[in-house]
């Protein structure tokens, strides 16, 4: 079997090769416009397209700031910069966000001057602060065991700063600290304050960071960027009510909402697989897709986070998030340009272009479950209302199944399916586009129809990109039978991936915000699922639990899509 | 091209090795490639046969209660990499490097030396195949490679050789250690059928000027994509002076920059020019004038006369700018868009490696206001100092560890399209220095 070509082809012709920019092009080379002679008779069409030459040069020379750095993506590193973290301490510090900078700073993609100051309640010292985050990188670095020479360096830079998050000394002291900073570590004023807290905190710990004025740019440099981790509000309401809190105190373009699903390879490799090739954008719509199938399964269950799921549920934790983000790359139209704004102005249309339910057309479309004991990966598993911290006659949803309709030109008519559940029988996300069946059958001696292409993209895990045809069986005979072709990222490019909050991270401290949602991406989103929530919550009680553990979730999600004659894919 | 008619090689030692499937005795370990094929063959049909049984006969993966588990190994490739390698410890070399690869790049590797052109015409081929679990999670890669040693007529017919042994529809890198003779036949055949050739200019004999003017050439006429270790080490160098043009009170000086200096290490006490390898701080030049739209008005050549007061034998130089050779390096014009920018690249006496660059200075001037970027390298970390009228406004550091000859080829393989600021670069190297 051969693996995925990579795609290096001969280079252009010397002579047909035009300069990528008019800047890059020496003179003597310079291609020849459409200008004709300064004497020769000039034509409405050779000035206008003399116009446009010059209005693209323009428009060119204008997006090029700095063109030394055309070619370097992948080698930019940040500028100096202090990373403020609050909620230090805690868990998604410890398991995500700190191993994230330890990997960066590992492979040489963090400045020298750079200062990690963890801000949490706990009464640590700087010391006994670095021992905790060195037990943290022991178990979840993402190499291990951790190198020693790189952590002697990597613990000289972190420092902890004990307060409560609304107390405004707290935020006097880390001014301080951070000028000291500036100062001794060289960070040039330059910080990007992560909140990896509780949510009920966001509000209070940006409203007194704009009190302390360690919100305000300085002019020449000396970037204030924030990155909010979800969950976003918990319906449409209060996620409008945090945007604005947020706007008061943070520019938009200095927010960072980090949802880690579109740091994952494979999500952002969505975006290169629809808009790097040529030949799936011409099919990527009603006229030859059937249906879209989305899913995100989990085999684990709530992880001893029982007082935070019955807070959210499947619907704000999975769907209002990370459904809505992969539906949105998958239906969007090309963005006309791989920038931040550009590219979500894109999600955001498909979004808004979300058909509107009804409370019946929610009862008839979208389907909650919650699993019952069961078995996973051959252990006995309890029910959700049997976990830590959950309310026995629990009513918080552990599954959602939806169907929604995209009224747009290209997507009209076609249906997504939606579903996340947790408890199910294995963990794995995948998006499938399932393309229509031929119009007319022409091998009528085949023993069966040939099934629909299909092209499933798995998110996790075997990463890779799956593309199901029809091929005729060896023999006398016509039989048609449906072959895989599969690329697996494994086998094509063996090495890591980066983890997704390595990614984030280095993309905000980069200033680019192309993976993180906007605000109006947000409340969009919650327009979309705050119905659903409110029309369940006005509803009658669900039937829970009605699916098993390690089952595919309730039969009235197969029941949803055997209405429209089909099924939820094997996975 | 038909492939050469052979006649098996010389007898040897080697000739008694067992052909055939490599029993393995214990699980893989991940991140070592092993041995699953290995045999000898002496013509291009027999080494098409012993390619095709690698992935036909089952291997004995385990035991268990009593009963043999077979599976056959999957081959996976994502290019074929022909390396010629003149002599055969630079073959050897070669393979030890990309078997560490196997993992990462999957690739059908041919590694091809001729010998002995004047005798009877002869081939003798070893294939082999690596399989190597990347992780222990991971599925198991499995690639071939074929060593080939061709002599007489065949070895001067290296592109018949290896036209037949290449995967279909996989892009062909061609890796060329040492200095690859770019206007011969060979070379011609050679890289006709290349998708990108892989080199080091930095280890080309002479100042290295008129191989790259070559490399230059035959890269527009074969529409090749090139990688050149030379220029793939300055990565961290050109991030660093990128990094000074990213501020944007300084970013207004580029379109005015009037002076470029490159000083580079040597061992020749003389700094004479032609005797020390030159190419990487070209590349530094090359690279900025291309980027920033400048033209050639006056190519490089050697600075007439000597260093006033300087002597032969100086040798204390561990900084720039500490040793002082009788000579005075190059000199040359470039034009930007509004002025002219003198450009100098000039020796040192250092006991770094010889054609190592140690500095690059860049002045400009703008509106009575003079910028001063002066980029240098000590040990693992690359420095950035700006001074803006005289008074100090930027100091950076940054990382740049060491690439070992594995790193420079993964970046290279992994590199994958046309890369148009390498091209770009090699173009501007080649017309700065007189093409």
């Amino acid at each position: 079997m051969h693996g995925p070509a990579m795609t290096t082809t001969k280079e252009p012709a010397a002579s047909a090769a035009p300069p990528r920019d008019p800047a890059a092009a020496p003179a003597p080379e310079a291609p020849t416009t459409a200008r004709p002679a300064r004497d020769g008779p000039r034509t409405i069409r050779s000035l206008r397209l003399a116009r446009l030459a010059k209005k693209r040069e323009r428009k060119e020379s204008k997006a090029l700031v700095n063109p030394l750095r055309e070619g370097l993506r992948l080698e930019r590193m940040p500028d100096p910069f202090a990373f403020v973290l609050f909620g230090g301490t805690g868990d998604l510090a410890h398991r995500k966000v700190v191993p994230a900078l330890y990997q960066l700073w590992r492979t040489n993609l963090l400045p020298h001057e750079f200062m990690l100051v963890a801000i949490g309640r706990r009464p640590y010292d700087d010391e006994s602060f670095r021992a905790e985050i060195r037990t943290a990188l022991d178990k979840y670095s993402r190499v291990l065991p951790v190198d020693e020479q790189v952590w002697a360096a990597f613990r000289e830079r972190i420092v902890y700063q004990h307060g409560d998050f609304n107390d405004p000394a707290m935020y006097q002291a880390l001014t301080t600290r951070l000028e000291g900073c500036d100062a001794e570590q060289g960070t040039r004023g330059n910080r990007l304050y992560y909140l990896a807290t509780h949510a009920s905190s966001f509000p209070d710990i940006v409203g007194e960071l704009g009190r302390a004025g360690l919100d305000h740019e300085m002019h020449g440099g000396g970037w204030r960027r924030v990155v909010i981790e979800k969950p976003f509000g918990r319906d449409y309401d209060s996620a409008v009510r945090l945007n604005r809190e947020v706007g008061k105190v943070f520019r938009e373009s200095q927010v960072y909402r980090i949802d880690h699903y579109l740091g994952k390879e494979t999500v952002r490799n969505l975006l290169v697989f629809r808009f790097g090739n040529g030949i799936f954008e011409p099919i990527w719509n009603r006229r030859y897709v059937d249906h879209v199938q989305i899913t995100v399964a989990e085999s684990i269950g709530i992880e001893g986070r029982g007082s935070f799921y019955e807070e959210t549920g499947a619907s704000r934790d999975f769907l209002q998030n990370h459904l809505m983000q992969l539906l949105s790359l998958v239906a969007m139209e090309p963005p006309a340009s791989f920038d931040a704004d550009a590219l979500r102005d894109e999600k955001v249309k498909v979004i808004r272009a979300i058909a509107p339910m009804t409370p019946e057309q929610i009862g008839r479309e979208v389907v909650r479950g919650q699993y019952g004991r069961g078995w996973v990966a051959a252990e006995e598993v309890p029910a959700y209302r049997e976990e830590p911290d959950v309310d026995p006659e629990s009513e918080t949803e552990t599954f959602v199944a939806a169907r929604f309709e995209i009224d747009d030109w290209r997507w009209a008519g076609v249906p997504f399916y939606l579903r996340m559940g947790k408890r199910l029988p294995k963990r794995a996300s995948e998006i499938a586009i399932q393309f229509r069946a031929v119009p007319h059958r022409l091998f009528t001696d085949a023993g069966a129809d040939p099934e629909p292409n299909l092209l499933a993209m798995r998110i996790q895990p075997d990463e890779g990109i799956l593309l199901r045809f029809g091929a005729k069986v060896p023999g006398l005979g016509i039989d048609v039978r449906a072959v895989n072709m599969d690329f697996t990222y494994g086998s094509a490019f063996n090495v890591d991936s980066p983890d997704a909050y390595e990614t984030l991270i280095l993309d905000a401290l980069l200033g680019d915000a192309s993976l993180f949602t906007r605000a109006d991406e947000v409340e969009q989103a919650w327009s979309v699922v705050t119905p659903i929530i409110d029309a369940w919550a006005d509803g009658p009680p669900a039937e829970f639990p009605d699916y098993e553990a390690g089952s595919w979730g309730p039969k009235a999600a197969d029941e949803l899509l055997a209405r429209d004659g089909i099924r939820w894919r094997r996975i | 091209m038909a492939p050469p008619a052979a006649t098996p090689a010389p007898a040897s030692a080697a000739d008694s090795f067992t052909a055939g499937l490599v029993p393995r005795d214990a699980m893989p370990v991940p991140g070592e490639p092993a041995l699953h094929w290995s045999s000898r063959v002496h013509s291009i049909p027999d080494i098409e046969i012993e390619l095709a049984r690698i992935w036909a006969i089952p291997k004995r993966t385990a035991t268990i209660e009593g009963h043999e588990e077979h599976h056959i190994a999957a081959r996976t490739s994502v290019m074929n990499l022909v390396v010629v390698a003149r002599r055969q410890e630079i073959g050897e070399h070669a393979a030890a490097i990309i078997q560490q690869l196997t993992g990462r790049h999957p690739s059908r590797t041919m590694i091809i030396t001729s010998a002995d052109p004047e005798g009877r015409s002869w081939l003798d081929a070893s294939v082999q195949a690596y399989c190597v679990l990347p992780r222990a999670d991971a599925a198991e890669t499995c690639a071939e490679q074929i060593y080939i040693r061709a002599g007489g007529a065949a070895g001067r017919h290296l592109g018949a050789i290896v036209a037949p042994l290449l995967v279909h529809d996989l892009p062909v890198t061609l890796w060329w250690p040492g200095e690859p003779p770019f206007e011969s036949a060979v070379a011609r055949d050679l890289l006709g059928m290349a998708d990108r050739l892989v080199v080091d200019g930095s280890t080309w004999g002479g100042d290295g000027l008129a191989r790259l003017r070559e490399m230059s050439a035959a890269m527009d006429r074969d529409r090749l994509s090139v990688s050149d270790f030379a220029l793939t080490r300055q990565s961290r160098w050109r991030e660093a002076i990128a990094s000074v043009f990213d501020l944007p009170e300084f970013t207004q000086f580029l379109p005015a920059i009037r002076r470029v200096a490159v000083t580079y290490g040597t061992h020749d006490e003389t700094g004479a020019p032609g005797t020390t390898n030159v190419v990487k701080p070209v590349y530094h030049v090359a690279w900025l004038a291309s980027r920033l739209g400048m033209s050639v008005v006056r190519p490089l050549v050697p600075v007439e006369g000597a260093r006033p007061g300087a002597r032969p034998a100086v040798r204390a130089a561990g900084r720039p700018g500490s040793g002082g050779p009788l000579h005075r390096g190059l000199a040359g014009q470039l034009k930007a868009a509004k002025s002219e920018v003198a450009v100098v690249v000039r020796p040192i006496v250092s006991p770094m490696p010889s054609g190592t660059t140690l500095r690059v200075e860049i002045l400009a001037d703008r509106r009575g206001s003079e910028l001063r970027a002066d980029v240098t390298a000590e040990a693992e970390t690359v420095h950035v100092h700006v001074w803006l009228d005289g008074v100090e406004a930027l100091d950076r550091s940054f990382l740049a560890p060491r690439r070992t000859e594995i790193d420079l080829l993964a970046d290279s393989l992994e590199a994958g399209g046309p890369d148009p600021i390498a091209r770009e670069t090699i173009r501007m190297a080649a017309r700065l220095t007189g093409s």
